[in-house]
C-alpha cells in the first residue's frame, strides 16, 4: 500500500506541475503560444494598421509613434520600416511614412479582420466588452481572406463594429461614420453618438463605465474650457472636453422622425427598477445589450411603447416576471436594467413595498384609465 | 476615422438602384444594392422593422378583440402564481411536491420490480436454458447468448423499467399543468449565481429518474451556454439506477456501525447526504464550466410562465410513456445487449491460464488501491458502462470469480444477486472490503462516467463529440480526485 | 400577388383596410361531396425538389401543410388531432425541437402535416427559427396554418404577419377559444380573416372543435378553391419604405413571379445570409418559376370553381 502521506503529496504536485503549464494567461503553455504568435508578420501588420489610423486621423506616423505601438525598441522598428519597404507596403521620404497601395490594402484587410472579429464576439458569444479587443488583437493576424469572408457571411455582412467603427468590406471599401466630435456640437442640437474611440484604453474605459454607447441619443447643455455637460439617453453627464473629444455624434434631424424625438424626451428608469404592480411604456434597449439577446427581446415584443407591468417577484429575490403584451414574461435584474421604461401613472400607488398582497393587485386592463380617487 | 470616406462603394455613384427599369438584374447587382442600402438604413433597421410589425398586429388585434364587461374578480392563474411563488409558500410547496413525486415512485417502484425480475429472471431465463439444452446448442452459445445477453438485458429492464413508467408521466402531469416553469422561476436566483439557468433544476430533477432523460430535457434551455452546462452537469444527479446501489452500502456497511434501530436511519441520511453532495458538486461544475471552458458560449436568458392549464391525465401517461419511457428503455436495452456479452467473454475468455476479467483485475489492482477501492469494482465500472443497473451484480459475479468461491454464484460471466445480507457480507469481506472501500464506492457510484446510454444521448443533443467526451471525463475525474483524497486523508487519519 | 407589393403606397391605414384589403374570403363549406373530388386535378404548388433537401419525402402525397406558431399556443395538440399521433405536447415554450410529421386524408386528398418549431418570429436569430423559415420558404408548403393563442393576439400575430409576407397559403387556425372565454374576451375572427386577407378558423384543439371547419379550409387552400389576399405590412417608417422599394424592384426584375419579392428585400436589408445565398445561387429562381407554374394552373382551376368575390 502506498504511503498515503506520499501519495498526498505526489498528487498535489502532480496538480501544481498541470496548474503551472495551462493555467489561464499565466501558464507556460499559454504564454509560449504568445511568444511564438509575436512573430515579424504580426509586427508588419500592426505597424500598417498604426500606420493607416494616423493617416486616417490626420497625423504624421512616426519611429517613435510605431515603437509606442508596437512596445518595440526603435532600432527594431527601424528595422522593420526597412523590410517593410523593401516588401513594397510603404515608401518613406525624409521621414514621412505613407503607405502605398498595397500597403493600404493590407492594412485595411488587417482592420476587416479585426473589426470584423469584434463584431462576432460582440454578437454570438458571451464574452465581455474587455475581452473583444485583446481577442480581436490576436486573431486578425491569423484569419486568412477567406474565412474573414465567410465570417462576415456568417454574420450577415455587418456595417460596423461594436464600438461604432465601419467595417471594410472585401473590397476595401467602407463609409466613414462622418460624425463630428461631440464639443463641436451647437448646444441644444440633438443627436445621436455614432462612434467611441477605442484607443487610448485608459479613456474608452472611463467612457464606458459612463455608460456611453453608440447609437445613444445626446444633447449637449453646456460647453466650457473645463466641461461639457450633456444629456445622454435621459442621463445628465459630465466629462472633460478632452475625453468628450473621443465620442464622435451626428446631429439628428427632430423633423421627420418627431416620434422618436418625443421619446427622447420623458425620463427613462431602468426596467428592474419598477415596483410590482407597477406599470411602464418602453422607451428603448440599452445599446449595451447586443445580438441574440436585442433579437430575442424584440421577439417578444419588447418594443418602443411597449406597455410592461411588473408582476410578480421569484422567493428567492431575482428574476422578475413582466406582463408583456399578455404573456407573463421572467427576466433576470441584468437584462431588466438594459431596458429603459418610462412609468406611467401608477394605477394606484403600491400599498405594501415589494411583495403584494393576494388579490389585491389592480389588474393591468384596469389600469388604462387612471380612476384615482 | 476621418470624416470622408477613403473609398467610396456604390453609395456614391447611386448605384443600380437609381435604375429600376433595367431590363435582367443579376443576382450579384441585388447583393451590392441590397449593400449600399444597408449603410443607408443603418443598424436600427431591425428594430424599426419588428416596431412596424408589432404596430401592425396590435391594430388588428384591437380590432378582433372585445372585452365586453369586467374581467372576472377571480383571477385563478393569478391566484396560483401568487401562491406557488409566494415567499412563504413556494418553497415549502416545491420540495412538498417534488417528496411526493420521489415517494411515489419509490415506493410504487418495488412491487412491479419484483414482479418483472421474478418474471424475466426466475421464470423465463431458467426455461431459455432448458430450451437451448433441448435444442443442443453448444455450452458457449447458451452462455453467451442466454447467460450474457438476456441476462443483463433482463435485468437492466426489471429495475429500470418500473420506476420510470411512473416517474415520468408524474413528472409530465406537473409539467403539463404549467408548474415546472414556476419551479424554474423560483429557483433561477440560485442557479444565476452558478452561472446556469432556472430551468437547470428540472433538467436535474428529471435527472433523478434517468440521466439520459435529464440530458433530452435541457431542450427547454434556449440558451446555448446553460443548456450546454445543464447537460454536462446532469450526471451529478444520483439516477435511478444508482439508488440501489447506493442503499445496499449504505445498509450492509454504515447502518451497521450503530446500534440496530438507527441502523436504517444512518442509511437513509448517508444516501440523501451522497445526493445532496450530487447536487452540490452540480453547482460546483456549473460554477467553473461557465467561467472557463464555457466562457465564450453565447447566453440569453428567457423564462416564460406559460397559463396553467388543466392536465389530461391519461393521454399524458400515455405520451410520456411513449416519448421518454419507451425511448429511454429502448437505447438501455441496445447498450446492454453487447454489454452482457462482453461480461460473459471477459469472464470466460482465457488467455494464458487466467479469464480476461482475472487479468484485468490485475492489473488495475494499484489504481484501485491507491482510489480505496479495489480493481473488482473498477473493472465492474469499466464492464458495466452501459448501465449502472447491473453494477451490483457484476461486482459480484467478479469477486466470486477472482475470490474463487465456491458456495455462492452461478458460474462465470452469469450475473446474479444475493438475498442474504449474511451472504453478501461473506463475498465482501472474503475480498478485503473495508469501511473505506464501502465510502468511497458510494461516493465514486455518484462521480463517475455516466452510462453509455446517457453519453450517446449528450452526443446526440450536443451533435458534438468534444462535449460528450467532457460529458463523460468531467465526472470521471471529479471521481478519481474526491475518492483518492479520501482514501489518503482516510488512512492518515486511521493510521 | 406582386400587384400587392407593387401596388401604390398608401399611407393612411384606415384606407388601408377597407379600401385595399376589400377582400371577402370567408370560410364557406362546401358541400361534402363537392369536397371530396380524388378525380380533380391536384395541382399542388410544394417544391418537391426542395422539399426532399429539407427530408421530406412527398411520394404518395398530394398536398404539404406546415403547421407554424408561437410556442406554448397548443400548437402539437392541433398536430395530433389532426393526424391522430401522440406527439407529447407540454405546457412548455418550445417543446417542438425536432420536426414532427403525420399526414391525413381530405376530401380525396392526402396530405402530409409537418410541425414546425415554436417560434415568436422568423426572423431568423435561432436555429429553430431558421428550420421553420427555411420549410416555409423553400419548402413552398401548399398550405401553412398557423396557430395562434386566442388569448393573446397581438403578440401571435407578429407571427402571423411575418408568415404572411413569406407565403399566401395560410390558414390561421385560432386556439384556445376556450380559454378565451374564460377570459372574457370576444373575438371577432370574420373581422380578423378580412383584416388579414386569409382564412381564420376558431378552434378548441383540446376538445376537438373547430377541426373540421379547419380541414375544410386547409383543403380550400390547397385546391385553391380560396385565393387569399393576405395582408402584408406598411407602416415602416419612410425611409426604410424606401430602401425596401429599390431593392423589391430589383428582385422582382431579377425573379419575375416570385411570391415573396418583398420579403426578400426586408431580410436583404438585414444581412440575412441565407437568403443572400439563394439570391446568388438562383434558388429563388426556383421558386418563382414554382410559382409561375403555381398561377396559371389555378387560374384554370378557378375556371371551374367557384370564384371568391374580389
Amino acid at each position: 500500500m502506498p504511503d498515503p502521506l506520499w501519495a498526498l503529496a505526489i498528487g498535489a504536485g502532480l496538480a501544481l506541475l498541470l496548474a503551472g503549464l495551462f493555467w489561464p494567461e499565466r501558464g507556460l503553455w499559454p504564454r509560449w503560444r504568445r511568444t511564438r504568435e509575436l512573430t515579424e508578420r504580426v509586427l508588419t501588420e500592426d505597424a500598417l494598421k498604426h500606420i493607416h489610423k494616423w493617416e486616417m486621423k490626420g497625423r504624421r506616423p512616426t519611429v517613435e509613434s510605431l515603437a509606442g505601438a508596437l512596445q518595440v525598441p526603435r532600432d527594431r522598428v527601424a528595422q522593420l520600416l526597412a523590410n517593410m519597404e523593401q516588401l513594397g507596403l510603404l515608401t518613406s521620404q525624409g521621414g514621412d511614412l505613407h503607405l502605398t497601395a498595397a500597403g493600404r490594402d493590407a492594412a485595411l484587410h488587417i482592420i476587416r479582420a479585426h473589426r470584423l472579429w469584434e463584431r462576432y464576439l460582440a454578437d454570438q458569444t458571451g464574452y465581455d466588452e474587455a475581452d473583444w479587443h485583446g481577442q480581436a488583437e490576436r486573431l486578425e493576424h491569423t484569419l486568412p481572406p477567406a474565412e474573414v469572408d465567410a465570417l462576415a457571411a456568417r454574420l450577415g455582412h455587418p456595417t460596423h463594429d461594436p464600438h461604432g467603427d465601419p467595417i471594410p468590406d472585401s473590397a476595401g471599401r467602407f463609409v466613414a461614420h462622418g460624425g463630428q466630435p461631440l464639443t463641436a456640437l451647437p448646444p441644444d442640437t440633438p443627436a445621436q453618438i455614432v462612434h467611441i474611440e477605442d484607443e487610448p484604453e485608459v479613456v474608452y474605459a472611463q467612457l464606458v463605465a459612463e455608460g456611453l454607447y453608440p447609437g445613444m441619443a445626446v444633447r449637449l447643455i453646456e460647453l466650457t474650457p473645463q466641461r461639457v455637460r450633456f444629456w445622454a439617453n435621459g442621463d445628465e453627464h459630465v466629462l472633460a472636453p478632452l475625453l468628450a473629444a473621443n465620442i464622435s455624434v451626428v446631429p439628428k434631424p427632430a423633423e421627420a422622425e418627431g416620434k422618436q424625438a418625443v421619446k427622447a424626451a420623458p425620463p427613462a428608469i431602468p426596467l428592474s427598477a419598477l415596483r410590482l404592480g407597477e406599470q411602464a411604456e418602453v422607451v428603448g434597449i440599452s445599446p449595451r445589450c447586443r445580438g441574440p439577446e436585442r433579437r430575442r427581446f424584440m421577439d417578444l415584443g419588447i418594443l418602443p411603447g411597449t406597455v410592461v407591468t411588473a408582476e410578480l417577484v421569484s422567493p428567492s429575490g431575482d428574476p422578475t416576471a413582466y406582463r408583456i403584451r399578455d404573456a407573463l414574461i421572467a427576466l433576470r435584474k441584468e437584462q431588466a436594467d438594459l431596458i429603459h421604461v418610462a412609468p406611467r401613472p401608477a394605477p394606484a400607488a403600491s400599498p405594501n413595498g415589494d411583495r403584494p398582497t393576494v388579490g389585491q393587485e389592480p389588474r393591468p386592463e384596469e389600469a388604462e384609465a387612471p380612476s384615482s380617487p | 476615422m476621418s470624416q470622408t470616406a477613403q473609398l467610396t462603394g456604390p453609395l456614391s455613384t447611386g448605384g443600380p438602384a437609381a435604375r429600376p427599369s433595367q431590363p435582367a438584374v443579376t443576382p450579384d447587382q441585388i447583393l451590392a444594392t441590397a449593400r449600399s442600402l444597408r449603410w443607408q438604413v443603418g443598424s436600427d433597421y431591425h428594430q424599426a422593422l419588428m416596431e412596424a410589425i408589432y404596430t401592425e398586429a396590435a391594430r388588428i388585434a384591437d380590432r378582433a378583440v372585445t372585452r365586453p364587461g369586467e374581467k372576472p374578480r377571480f383571477d385563478l392563474d393569478r391566484t396560483i402564481d401568487r401562491l406557488v411563488t409566494s415567499r412563504v409558500w413556494g418553497f415549502p410547496l416545491m420540495i412538498l411536491l417534488f417528496t411526493l413525486v420521489f415517494w411515489i415512485t419509490i415506493s410504487g417502484a418495488n412491487i412491479p420490480s419484483q414482479l418483472l425480475s421474478n418474471l424475466l429472471i426466475g421464470v423465463v431465463y431458467p426455461w431459455l436454458h432448458r430450451l437451448a439444452d433441448l435444442i443442443g446448442l453448444p455450452w458457449w452459445l447458451t452462455g453467451l447468448l442466454i447467460d450474457g445477453v438476456y441476462l443483463s438485458t433482463a435485468w437492466v429492464v426489471s429495475v429500470m423499467l418500473p420506476p420510470m413508467a411512473i416517474f415520468f408521466p408524474l413528472f409530465t402531469l406537473l409539467e403539463d399543468f404549467g408548474y415546472l416553469p414556476r419551479v424554474a422561476f423560483n429557483l433561477d436566483n440560485l442557479f444565476k449565481k452558478a452561472g446556469a439557468h432556472g430551468k437547470q433544476a428540472l433538467s436535474l430533477m428529471m435527472g433523478f429518474g434517468c440521466n439520459a432523460a435529464g440530458v433530452v430535457s435541457t431542450r427547454i434551455i434556449d440558451s446555448p451556454r446553460e443548456r450546454l452546462i445543464a447537460i454536462l452537469t446532469n450526471n451529478f444527479a444520483l439516477c435511478n439506477g444508482r439508488w440501489p446501489l447506493q442503499i445496499l452500502i449504505a445498509t450492509l456497511f454504515l447502518g451497521g456501525l450503530v446500534a440496530a434501530p438507527w441502523a436504517g436511519l444512518i442509511a437513509a441520511l448517508s444516501v440523501v447526504g451522497v445526493a445532496v453532495l450530487g447536487v452540490l458538486f452540480s453547482f460546483a461544475a456549473s460554477w467553473a464550466l461557465s467561467r472557463t471552458v464555457l466562457r465564450g458560449q453565447p447566453s440569453t436568458f428567457s423564462l416564460e410562465l406559460p397559463p396553467y392549464r388543466p392536465p389530461r391525465v391519461l393521454q399524458t401517461i400515455y405520451t410520456s410513456l411513449i416519448d421518454r419511457t419507451i425511448i429511454i428503455l429502448g437505447r438501455a436495452v441496445m447498450f446492454a445487449v453487447p454489454a452482457g456479452a462482453v461480461i460473459w467473454l471477459t469472464a470466460n475468455v482465457h488467455v494464458g491460464g487466467a479469464s480476461i476479467a482475472e487479468h484485468l483485475v490485475r492489473l488495475l489492482d494499484p489504481i484501485g488501491l491507491l482510489i480505496g477501492l479495489n480493481s473488482v469494482i473498477l473493472v465492474a465500472y469499466i464492464v458495466a458502462i452501459p448501465a449502472n443497473e447491473i453494477v451490483i451484480p457484476t461486482i459480484l459475479m467478479l469477486t466470486v470469480l477472482v475470490t474463487g468461491m465456491s458456495d455462492v454464484g452461478a458460474g462465470a460471466g452469469v450475473l446474479f444477486e444475493l438475498e442474504n445480507t449474511e451472504d453478501l457480507m461473506r463475498v465482501f469481506q472474503a475480498s478485503g472490503w473495508t469501511l473505506l472501500t464501502a465510502v468511497n464506492l458510494m461516493l465514486f457510484s455518484l462521480l463517475h462516467n455516466p452510462c453509455s446510454t446517457t453519453i450517446y444521448t449528450i452526443y446526440k443533443e450536443t451533435g458534438s463529440r468534444k462535449w460528450a467526451a467532457v460529458g463523460a471525463l468531467l465526472p470521471l475525474a471529479i471521481g478519481f480526485v474526491v475518492t483518492f483524497l479520501v482514501a489518503q486523508v482516510w488512512r492518515l487519519v486511521a493510521g | 400577388m406582386s400587384s400587392q407589393t407593387d401596388g401604390p403606397t398608401v399611407t393612411a391605414l384606415d384606407q388601408l383596410t377597407t379600401a385595399d384589403d376589400g377582400f371577402t374570403v370567408t370560410v364557406e363549406p362546401l358541400p361534402a361531396a363537392a369536397a371530396g373530388c380524388a378525380a380533380c386535378p391536384v395541382h399542388s404548388v410544394h417544391n418537391a425538389a426542395n422539399l426532399r433537401k429539407l427530408g421530406i419525402d412527398m411520394t404518395d402525397w398530394d398536398f404539404v401543410v406546415a403547421l407554424a406558431g408561437n410556442p406554448n399556443v397548443g400548437k402539437s395538440t392541433v398536430f395530433n388531432a389532426l393526424t391522430g399521433l401522440r406527439q407529447h405536447t407540454g405546457n412548455w415554450p418550445g417543446k417542438t425541437v425536432t420536426r414532427a410529421e403525420g399526414g391525413f386524408e381530405y376530401g380525396g386528398h392526402r396530405y402530409k402535416l409537418v410541425d414546425l418549431p415554436g417560434t415568436y418570429s422568423l426572423l431568423a436569430t435561432s436555429l429553430d427559427e431558421e428550420v421553420a423559415r427555411d420549410f416555409i420558404l423553400f419548402g413552398q408548403p401548399d398550405v401553412t396554418v398557423v396557430v395562434v393563442d386566442a388569448t393573446r393576439l397581438e403578440r401571435n400575430l407578429n407571427l402571423v404577419l411575418q408568415v404572411l409576407e413569406i407565403t399566401d397559403r395560410v390558414v390561421v387556425a385560432l386556439n384556445l377559444m376556450d380559454e378565451a372565454r374564460r377570459h372574457r374576451l370576444q373575438i371577432d375572427h370574420r373581422r380578423l380573416a378580412r383584416d388579414l386577407g386569409v382564412p381564420v378558423v376558431p378552434t378548441e384543439a383540446r376538445r376537438g372543435k373547430g377541426l373540421p371547419e379547419l380541414l375544410q379550409a386547409i383543403s380550400d387552400v390547397a385546391t385553391g378553391r380560396i385565393v387569399t389576399r393576405p395582408h402584408r405590412i406598411k407602416n415602416e417608417p419612410p425611409a426604410l419604405k424606401q430602401a425596401i422599394a429599390t431593392l423589391t424592384r430589383q428582385i422582382e426584375a431579377a425573379f419575375p413571379g416570385l411570391p415573396n419579392a418583398r420579403w426578400v428585400a426586408l431580410r436583404l436589408l438585414d444581412g440575412d445570409e441565407r437568403i443572400a445565398e439563394a439570391v446568388r445561387l438562383g434558388e429563388l429562381g426556383d421558386l418563382s418559376r414554382g410559382s409561375a407554374e403555381e398561377r396559371s394552373q389555378s387560374v384554370q382551376s378557378l375556371s371551374a370553381k367557384p370564384e371568391p368575390v374580389p
